[in-house]
C-alpha cells in the first residue's frame, strides 16, 4: 500500500483528475451544454396536487413564433408509463394530475423566454379533486391511482416478539422530508441521430435506467437511445429517477433539433424525489444491564404519488431498526403508501437514516431508565460477527461494531468556549447556553439489495503507459474517476490514466447510490486491469523468453522474478492491450427468502456530537461531532475524509433545519431562501477515525463509505441536544420552538416482568401475510405532527 | 419628459432598443463586449447566455448559493457579489472578474486553486468557482483570517458535497502559501 503512495495509487490521496478544470471554472457540467440551432424546452407543471384533466388547449402556444413543439400526452410515441422499480408514472400527465408540479406539457421554442411564454399560453382546464395529503389515511381513502395506495406493506417476526426484560420504553418518531438539495439544477440537452434515434447527455445517476425508460416512451430499441453523462453537479439520490431526460428526448425527436432543458431551482424542488418524511413507533425491552430482549416496530413512509424507489426504501427502514445490535426476538412491520404530498424516492441513506434517528433514541432511552451510560449499553448489545439479524441474515464479514465505538471512544472532548448558538442570523445577547455530549451507532447495508442485480463492467486498454478506462459510473462528485485511475496505476502500473466519460455504449454499471460504486465498478476496472496486465506481461514474456507466472507489475515497472525488466511504458513499445471485465456480487434474495440473505454488506459507524444550545431562543450550534467508521481498507484518505464531513453536514441539516413543507399537497419553501441548508457557519469541527477490516471478495479490501456518515449524523446530532436540554425531542428536523417551547412527547418507560423467550419459536425471519396492525394507530403515540 | 425621468438614460453608453432591450458596454475577464440584452436580464444570464462565459454557475438564481460569484466593478471599487441578482444593464461600462481572471497569465493556478485541490475541497465542483471567487478575495484583503473571519467571507457560498471542512482548510492552507511567498 505504501509503495503505491509515490505513484498515485490505492492508499494514497491522488487528486481528482477533473480538479483542475473545476478550480478554473472550466469543467463543463450539464447545465453549460450549448449546441448548434438548439431549442430550449420549458415543462407545463399542475398547480394543483390532485385534478382532474377536462382538457389541455395548445393552440394559442403551438401559435406563437419560435415555437417548434408543445406536447402532451397524446404525442407519446411509446409506453406512457415510466418509473424505477414499479411503472406507475406517467410521462406526461394522463387524464389526472397526482402532485403539484406533476409534468402536463412540454414545450420547445427557440430561446428559454419564448418557451416559457408558451408554456403560460398552454390552457389546461382541471377539475379540482380533494387532496390525499395524510399517509395515515393512505389505507383507508380511496384509491388515487389504479395500482392502489399502497407501494408495499413488509411484516416479519423472529423468536419470540413477547418476551420481556425489567423494562419496556417506547415512543413515536417523526422524520421530516430533506431535499437532497445538489447545487446544480437538473439538466440536458437531447438531440436527434442520423438513424431516427436519439442521444441525450445529462447530469444522471445511473445512464442505463434512463436509457431504458426513454426507450419505453419513445419507442425506440436500447441501440437508438444513446445516454451520455453530462458535469453532474452533486446528485445525493435525486437524480436516480427520470426527470426531464424523457421530455428532453421526446422534444428533440418530434422538432429535429437539439433541445436542452435546465429547471430552475424552484422545478428542482417539484420534480425529483425527496427524502420519505416517516412516523416510526418503536418498543425495545431489555433486562437490568441493558441487554435487548426484544424490539417491535411499525413504520409508515409517505412516499407521495408515485413509486420511484419506495417499494424498496421501505424494506431497508423496516428490517434496519435494530440497529447495529443483536436482536433475537422482534416483530417488525411497515408501509410505504401513495399520498398526493411530492413523491419520495432515493436520498443518501435510502430509508436508513429514518430508522437510525428512531433506533438510536431508544437505545438512550432504554440507558436513562436503567440509568446506564449510553455507551455501555451499546456495548452491551453490539452486534458481532456471527450473529443472525432479525431479517434471517448472518453476519459473515467483521461487524466491527465495538471496535467502531471503542474508536470513537478514544477522541478527547473539545475544550473551551464556542461560538454562539445561532450563526450571523443571531441577533439577541446569548441566553442560557448549555452543552450536551450525545452518542449514536448505526448500520447501513451497502449495494443494491433484495435480488437487485449489483454489477457493473469495465473496458480497460492500455499502450505505451497510458491507460484507458470506461464504465458507465457516474461521476457525480463523489470521486470514482479518481479511484479508477488510482486502481489502473496500482493494477496497470499505468503513467497516466484517461477516465473516459461514461456512456451507454459500455454495459450499466448501475446508479451512483447505495454506497456501492467503488465496490461494483472499482471491482470490475480491478478486474479488466488485471486482464490487461496479463496479456501485456505474457506479450513481455514472449518477448525475452521468459516464464509470465514470473513477471509482476509493481511501481510502474515490470519486474521477472522480483528483479526491474523495466517501465510499464516501454514494455511494448506501440502495442494496445484491451480487455472487459464484469462484475457482480453475490445474489441477494427477498425478505424471508431461504436462499439466503438480503443485503451484499454492511457498513458500521459510530460517532458523538457535542453540541450548545440556547434553551431560550432554542437555537444549536454543533461544536464537535467525531466519528469512527467502518470503511475497509482507505482507498484515498483525501476522498474519504470528505464523505465523512459531507456526509456528517447532511445529516445535520436533516437534524436541525432541513424540512420541505408541505402544506395540502404543496410545496411552501421550494427555494434556498426558505429550505435552509447548512452553510460554513452551521458546520462543526469533524474529528474522522476509521476501523479499517478488509472487506472480504472486494479487492484490496475496500467498501463503500459514503451514507453511513450521514445516517449517523441524524441521530448523534438529535442525542446531543437531547443531553443539552433535557427534552425528549422525538422528531426531526429540531425547530427552534421544539425546544425553547419543549414539544414532543417523552418515551413512555413500563418496569416490565420478565418473561423469557418462547424457546420453540424459530430463530429466523418469519414473514407475515396480513398486517399485525394498521398504521393509523401511531397517530396517537407521542411525537408532535409537523 | 415625464415626472418620472427614465433610469436608463443614465445608463452609461447605454442605448435603448425599441425591443426593451439595452445595449451598452461591459468589460469582462479584461474583453471589452458590446452587449445587447433586456432590460431585466441578470448579469449572470449576460455572462453566461450572451457572452458565453461559463465559469459563474447557476444554483439557485436567487442569490442564496454563491454559485454565480463574480468580482464586478460597478463604479464603486469593485467587490464580490452574485451575478444572478444584478440586472446586467446596472453593470453598463463597469469591468467584471469571473473564476477566468483568477489563473495566473501564464495559465497557472493560483495559490487558491492549488490549495483547493490539494486539500480536496472540491468535489462536484459545481460551487467551486464562487468559493474560489469569494476566498481570493478575502485573502486579498485579510492574509491571515482567523476561522470566524472565512465562515464570515464564504457563508454566503453553499457547498453541498463536502460539509466545508476541506474548504476552510484549503483557505487557511491559501493564506498560510501566500505569506510565505510574500514573507
Amino acid at each position: 500500500m505504501f509503495a503505491n503512495m509515490a505513484t498515485g495509487g490505492i492508499g494514497a490521496s491522488v487528486r481528482r483528475p477533473d480538479g483542475p478544470a473545476k478550480v478554473r471554472g472550466e469543467f463543463s457540467y450539464a447545465g453549460d451544454l450549448t449546441a448548434e440551432g438548439m431549442l430550449i424546452g420549458v415543462t407545463v407543471r399542475s398547480p394543483h396536487p390532485h385534478a382532474r384533466i377536462l382538457g389541455i388547449d395548445t393552440t394559442a402556444a403551438r401559435a406563437m413564433d419560435g415555437v417548434h413543439a408543445v406536447l402532451t400526452v397524446d404525442d407519446v410515441p411509446g409506453d406512457r408509463h415510466f418509473g424505477l422499480v414499479l411503472r406507475d408514472e406517467p410521462v406526461l400527465a394522463d387524464g389526472v394530475v397526482r402532485y403539484a408540479g406533476e409534468p402536463v406539457a412540454v414545450v420547445a421554442a427557440v430561446d428559454a423566454a419564448t418557451a416559457r411564454r408558451a408554456a403560460r399560453a398552454v390552457e389546461v382546464t382541471y377539475e379540482v379533486l380533494p387532496a390525499l395529503t395524510d399517509p395515515q389515511l393512505a389505507l383507508t381513502a380511496a384509491s388515487i391511482h389504479p395500482d392502489g395506495n399502497v407501494y408495499r406493506h413488509v411484516s416479519y417476526s423472529c423468536g419470540d416478539p413477547d418476551a420481556r426484560g425489567v423494562v419496556t420504553v417506547e415512543n413515536t418518531y417523526r422524520i421530516g422530508m430533506q431535499d437532497p438539495a445538489f447545487l446544480a439544477p437538473e439538466a440536458g440537452l437531447a438531440r436527434p441521430t442520423p438513424d431516427g434515434g436519439v442521444a441525450i447527455e445529462v447530469a444522471t445517476q445511473w445512464l442505463h435506467s434512463d436509457q431504458k425508460q426513454i426507450g419505453w416512451a419513445t419507442g425506440l430499441p436500447p441501440e437508438k437511445v444513446h445516454v451520455s453523462l453530462a458535469g453532474v453537479g452533486g446528485a445525493f439520490g435525486g437524480r436516480e429517477d427520470v426527470t426531464l431526460q424523457t421530455h428532453a428526448c421526446l422534444l428533440a425527436l418530434a422538432t429535429g433539433r437539439p433541445v436542452k432543458i435546465e429547471y430552475t431551482r424552484e422545478e428542482s424542488f417539484l420534480a425529483h424525489r425527496q427524502r420519505h418524511p416517516g412516523t416510526i413507533w418503536l418498543r425495545h425491552s431489555a433486562d437490568a444491564d441493558g441487554r435487548i430482549v426484544s424490539v417491535e416496530g411499525r413504520v409508515l413512509l409517505d412516499g407521495g404519488a408515485y413509486a420511484s424507489t419506495s417499494p424498496v426504501v421501505i424494506t431497508n427502514t423496516v428490517t434496519l431498526l435494530q440497529g447495529p445490535y443483536r436482536v433475537d426476538n422482534g416483530r417488525f412491520e411497515g408501509w410505504s403508501v401513495r399520498t398526493n404530498n411530492p413523491s419520495c424516492g432515493a436520498m443518501r441513506g435510502f430509508g436508513v437514516p429514518q430508522a437510525a434517528f428512531a433506533h438510536e433514541a431508544q437505545l438512550d432511552a432504554l440507558a436513562a431508565a436503567l440509568d446506564l451510560d449510553p455507551v455501555e449499553v451499546r456495548l452491551t448489545n453490539a452486534l458481532q460477527r456471527g450473529d443472525v439479524a432479525t431479517f434471517g441474515q448472518r453476519f459473515d464479514a467483521p461487524t466491527p461494531v465495538r471496535e467502531v465505538i471503542e474508536g470513537l471512544r478514544a477522541i478527547p472532548l473539545p475544550t473551551g468556549p464556542a461560538k454562539l448558538p445561532g450563526g450571523v442570523g443571531r441577533a439577541a445577547e446569548g441566553g442560557t447556553v448549555r452543552r450536551g455530549v450525545g452518542w449514536a451507532v448505526t448500520m447501513k447495508n451497502l449495494a443494491f439489495s433484495e435480488g437487485h442485480v449489483d454489477e457493473s463492467t469495465a473496458e480497460v486498454s492500455l499502450r505505451d503507459g497510458h491507460a484507458t478506462v470506461h464504465t458507465a459510473c457516474a461521476e457525480v462528485g463523489q470521486g470514482f474517476v479518481t479511484v479508477a485511475e488510482q486502481v489502473a496505476r496500482t493494477v496497470l502500473g499505468a503513467t497516466t490514466v484517461e477516465v473516459v466519460q461514461p456512456d451507454t455504449l459500455v454495459a450499466s454499471a448501475g446508479s451512483t447510490s447505495a454506497s456501492r460504486q467503488t465496490m461494483a465498478s472499482g471491482t470490475a476496472v480491478y478486474r479488466a486491469c488485471l486482464a490487461v496486465r496479463d496479456r501485456l506481461l505474457g506479450r513481455v514474456a514472449r518477448a525475452h523468453g521468459l516464464d509470465a507466472a514470473t513477471l509482476t507489475v509493481a511501481d510502474g515497472v515490470v519486474c521477472a522474478a522480483g528483479r526491474p525488466l523495466g517501465p510499464v511504458a516501454t514494455a511494448a513499445p506501440g502495442q494496445t492491450f484491451r480487455a472487459t471485465e464484469h462484475f457482480q456480487h453475490p445474489a441477494t434474495h427477498p425478505l424471508g427468502s431461504a436462499e439466503g440473505g438480503m443485503y451484499v454488506a454492511f457498513g458500521f459507524s459510530a460517532m458523538r456530537a457535542v453540541v450548545d444550545v440556547d434553551v431560550e431562543l432554542g437555537l444549536v450550534s454543533v461544536v464537535q461531532v467525531a466519528s469512527c467508521q467502518d470503511v475497509g481498507t482507505v482507498v484515498n484518505p483525501v476522498q474519504l475524509r470528505g464523505q465523512i464531513e459531507g456526509g456528517i453536514v447532511q445529516g445535520m441539516g436533516l437534524a436541525l433545519m432541513e424540512e420541505v413543507v408541505v402544506a395540502d399537497g404543496l410545496i411552501t419553501n421550494p427555494d434556498f431562501q426558505d429550505y435552509l441548508i447548512p452553510t460554513i457557519v452551521d458546520v462543526p469541527e469533524v474529528v474522522s477515525t476509521y476501523v479499517t477490516d478488509p472487506e472480504p471478495g472486494m479487492p484490496h479490501g475496500w467498501k463503500g463509505v459514503g451514507e453511513p456518515p450521514l445516517v449517523t449524523a441524524v441521530p448523534v446530532v438529535a442525542a446531543a441536544v437531547r443531553a443539552a436540554t433535557g427534552l425528549p425531542l422525538p422528531a426531526v428536523p429540531i425547530k427552534p420552538e421544539h425546544i425553547a417551547l419543549g414539544i414532543g412527547a417523552a418515551p413512555t418507560v413500563t418496569w416490565t416482568t420478565p418473561r423469557p423467550a418462547d424457546p420453540d419459536r424459530p430463530r429466523g425471519a418469519v414473514i407475515d401475510e396480513e398486517p399485525h396492525d394498521a398504521p393509523g394507530t401511531m397517530a396517537e403515540e407521542g411525537a408532535p405532527s409537523g | 419628459m415625464s415626472a418620472v425621468e427614465d433610469p436608463r438614460t443614465d445608463v452609461a453608453g447605454g442605448t435603448d432598443g425599441a425591443d426593451g432591450s439595452v445595449t451598452f458596454g461591459l468589460t469582462v475577464d479584461g474583453t471589452a463586449h458590446e452587449v445587447t440584452a433586456r432590460w431585466d436580464e441578470s448579469l449572470l444570464t449576460v455572462l453566461r447566455d450572451r457572452l458565453g462565459v461559463r465559469g459563474p454557475k447557476t444554483g439557485c438564481a436567487h442569490g442564496r448559493c454563491g454559485a454565480c460569484a463574480v468580482k464586478a466593478d460597478l463604479g464603486d471599487g469593485g467587490h464580490v457579489l452574485c451575478a444572478c441578482l444584478v440586472p446586467a444593464a446596472t453593470a453598463a461600462g463597469g469591468t467584471v472578474e469571473t473564476i477566468a481572471s483568477i489563473s495566473g497569465p501564464d495559465g497557472a493556478l493560483s495559490d487558491v486553486q492549488e490549495a483547493f485541490l490539494a486539500e480536496g475541497a472540491v468535489q462536484c465542483g459545481i460551487c467551486t468557482s464562487g468559493f474560489v471567487t469569494a476566498a481570493t478575495e478575502l485573502l486579498e484583503t485579510n492574509p491571515d483570517p482567523t476561522r470566524p473571519e472565512i465562515e464570515a467571507a464564504l457563508y454566503g457560498n453553499l457547498c453541498r458535497c463536502t460539509g466545508y471542512g476541506r474548504i476552510v482548510a484549503a483557505v487557511e492552507t491559501a493564506a498560510r502559501t501566500r505569506r510565505a511567498a510574500t514573507r
